[in-house]
């Protein structure tokens, strides 16, 4: 009767993935730091400065856009960077520093299920906060959008690729979530400053603008900008962001511990 | 039923090293289909890192290891489907619900037992919709355990499972593990408690500094800690040298007017015939054989007084 337990077949597969994606899913309303930063911060940040651009009606330094006209790109892209750099990787190291990473590795599931489940739930809400920031800043603040389909889907995937490879290179390198919180909260700030939170390139000008072009968040800021605005986004700034997401991968890839 | 066929578990010279720490030093040893195989050993001695190179979890720098004819590193998916695993100190996320996790396990595996049967029969049936981090300790041990049994395994491994319980909990703890046995699952069991290992275990390896001192069952070890132990107390003052003197005895212990003595042979018997040719009577005797505790203990120190190997046995 001992006989080697037969093989089973990968067939369940499917099955055994949703039931992971809907129990992160529970997990993910019942402590909602996705919401609150993937969706609230763009909320707020979309009325703040859709407020700013009605008390300053006008062109921003010149640049024949307005307050609102500018933020479009930046409250997108400080979405991405709070669901990529932020709440995904700190799920993650709370989930590796307490063992269950290691744990769902002695399941026939494999742990990258997990990863898996988390990316999905992250470029759910990151869909959601764009259709907010579009439709909200067109339709209540009056930006006057013209959305270029293909560009613009090309830059939210070179965009959402940077943001959240470079948060995986933070899971993957802090040895523990008190490290994770501190190089977290660092790197999301330069990056809020990076895509113009605080001031826009086009006020700044000169080497600081050159930096924050090229700058993961500032080159994601900037091809979707062009791309909000139906024009051909800068192809140096594409490039950059192809590099740091194959760059941030490959590290991630490399020094990711399940345990 | 062939002799190949008993030994489910073959673990053959296994060595595993961190840097310079030979954690589990050649260690060899077979565990038997339906048995609850007991691993002891004081902590740090090297019992997690064998069981967790047995599930898969660490990779062994030499040795082998065959779970039934398949390797636990090459055919981990294969093994993994049928063994079932309790983590020392592992922890879930704080949110999720009991119901939620036994549900989630039993979709990890093909064959997966009735989640909410296993909930009672652990007797947490009731906290099913409570959430992780308010379970008590107890709980969240029993759903350790659910989580390792959900697969419906062939083989759990149990890492010290009732660490943090309640003597009362314990006692169920034990009962449930017995009745997994019952269901013909095979367990092993890490512990450093000696109590548990002894009323549980049908073979005990104990583990010391990383390797295997001795693998027998625990009554037979425990015959191994010098025979027997007798308590009394003297109707007048017996100095060392006297009781040393009497047949069997090793070792003697005094606490207030109480004096033990440990050895061999029919120690209670020669100890009263020999203080009552002095004049000596003694009251109060608890007498009793070796138990595993005494055994672990000099087994132990044996090893550490010891440390070029080869416990003399």
């Amino acid at each position: 009767m001992t006989s080697v337990p037969s093989e089973s077949k990968e067939k369940k597969s499917r099955g055994r993935f949703s039931e992971l994606l809907k129990v992160e899913v529970k997990l993910a309303l019942r402590t909602p730091m996705g919401l609150g930063m993937g969706i609230g911060i763009p909320i707020v940040l979309l009325v703040v400065f859709g407020l700013i651009g009605v008390a300053n009606p006008g062109n921003v330094a010149g640049t024949g856009l307005t307050v609102i006209d500018l933020y479009v790109p930046t409250l997108m892209v400080i979405a991405f960077a709070c669901l990529g750099i932020y709440v995904m990787p700190l799920t993650l190291v709370r989930y590796r520093e307490m063992g269950w990473l290691r744990r769902l590795s002695t399941t026939p599931e494999s742990p990258s299920r997990l990863l898996a489940a988390q990316s999905i739930i992250n470029l759910v809400l990151a869909l959601a906060a764009i259709l907010i920031v579009i439709f909200g800043s067109e339709l209540i603040f009056g930006a006057p959008l013209d959305v270029s389909i293909p560009y613009f889907v090309l830059s939210v995937i070179l965009s959402i690729a940077v943001m959240f490879s470079l948060g995986l290179v933070v899971a993957a390198l802090v040895p523990s979530q008190q490290v994770a919180t501190g190089a977290c909260g660092g790197l999301i700030f330069l990056s809020f400053f990076l895509s113009g939170l605080w001031v826009q390139p086009a006020q700044v000008g000169g080497t600081l603008a050159t930096i924050m072009y090229y700058s993961p968040s500032g080159a994601a800021d900037r091809v979707l900008l062009y791309s909000v605005f139906n024009a051909t986004p800068p192809y140096t700034s594409m490039v950059a962001l192809v590099v740091y997401a194959a760059i941030f991968a490959f590290i991630a890839i490399r020094y990711f511990r399940w345990e | 039923m062939s002799q190949e066929s008993e030994q489910m578990i073959t673990v053959q010279h296994l060595v595993k090293r961190y840097g310079d720490f030979v954690a589990v030093n050649d260690v060899s040893f077979s565990i038997k289909q339906g048995e609850i195989f007991g691993i002891i050993g004081p902590n740090g001695a090297g019992k997690t890192t064998a069981v967790e190179c047995i599930s898969g979890l660490r990779t062994p720098d030499s040795g082998s290891i065959s779970i039934y004819g398949l390797s636990p590193h090459k055919d981990r998916n294969r093994i993994r489907q049928f063994l079932g695993v309790q983590l020392q100190e592992s922890s879930m996320p704080p949110r999720l619900k009991v119901g939620e996790a036994v549900n989630l396990f039993a979709s990890f595996y093909p064959n997966p037992v009735g989640p909410d049967g296993l909930l009672e029969t652990l007797g947490i049936s009731h906290v099913k919709n409570s959430i992780f981090k308010k379970l008590s300790g107890g709980q969240k041990q029993r759903l350790s355990i659910a989580l390792a049994l959900v697969g419906n395994p062939k083989i759990a491994i149990l890492d010290e499972l009732t660490t943090g319980l309640d003597p009362e909990a314990r006692r169920e703890t034990w009962a449930l593990i017995e009745s997994i046995r019952d269901r013909g699952v095979t367990v092993i069991l890490v512990t450093h408690f000696m109590d548990e290992a002894e009323r549980l275990c049908d073979r005990v390896a104990l583990i010391n500094h990383g390797k295997l001192v001795v693998l027998d069952t625990p009554e037979a070890i425990a015959a191994l800690a010098g025979g027997s132990r007798v308590r009394f107390v003297p109707s007048k003052p017996v100095d060392d040298k006297t009781l040393y003197a009497i047949p069997g005895v090793k070792e003697i212990e005094r606490k207030e007017a109480y004096v033990t003595v440990t050895g061999t042979g029919d120690l209670a018997a020669s100890v009263i015939d020999s203080l009552a040719r002095i004049g000596v009577h003694i009251s109060d005797i608890e007498a009793r054989g070796g138990n595993l505790d005494d055994a672990f203990v000099k087994l132990t120190r044996d090893d550490a007084s010891n440390a070029s190997g080869g416990v003399q046995l």
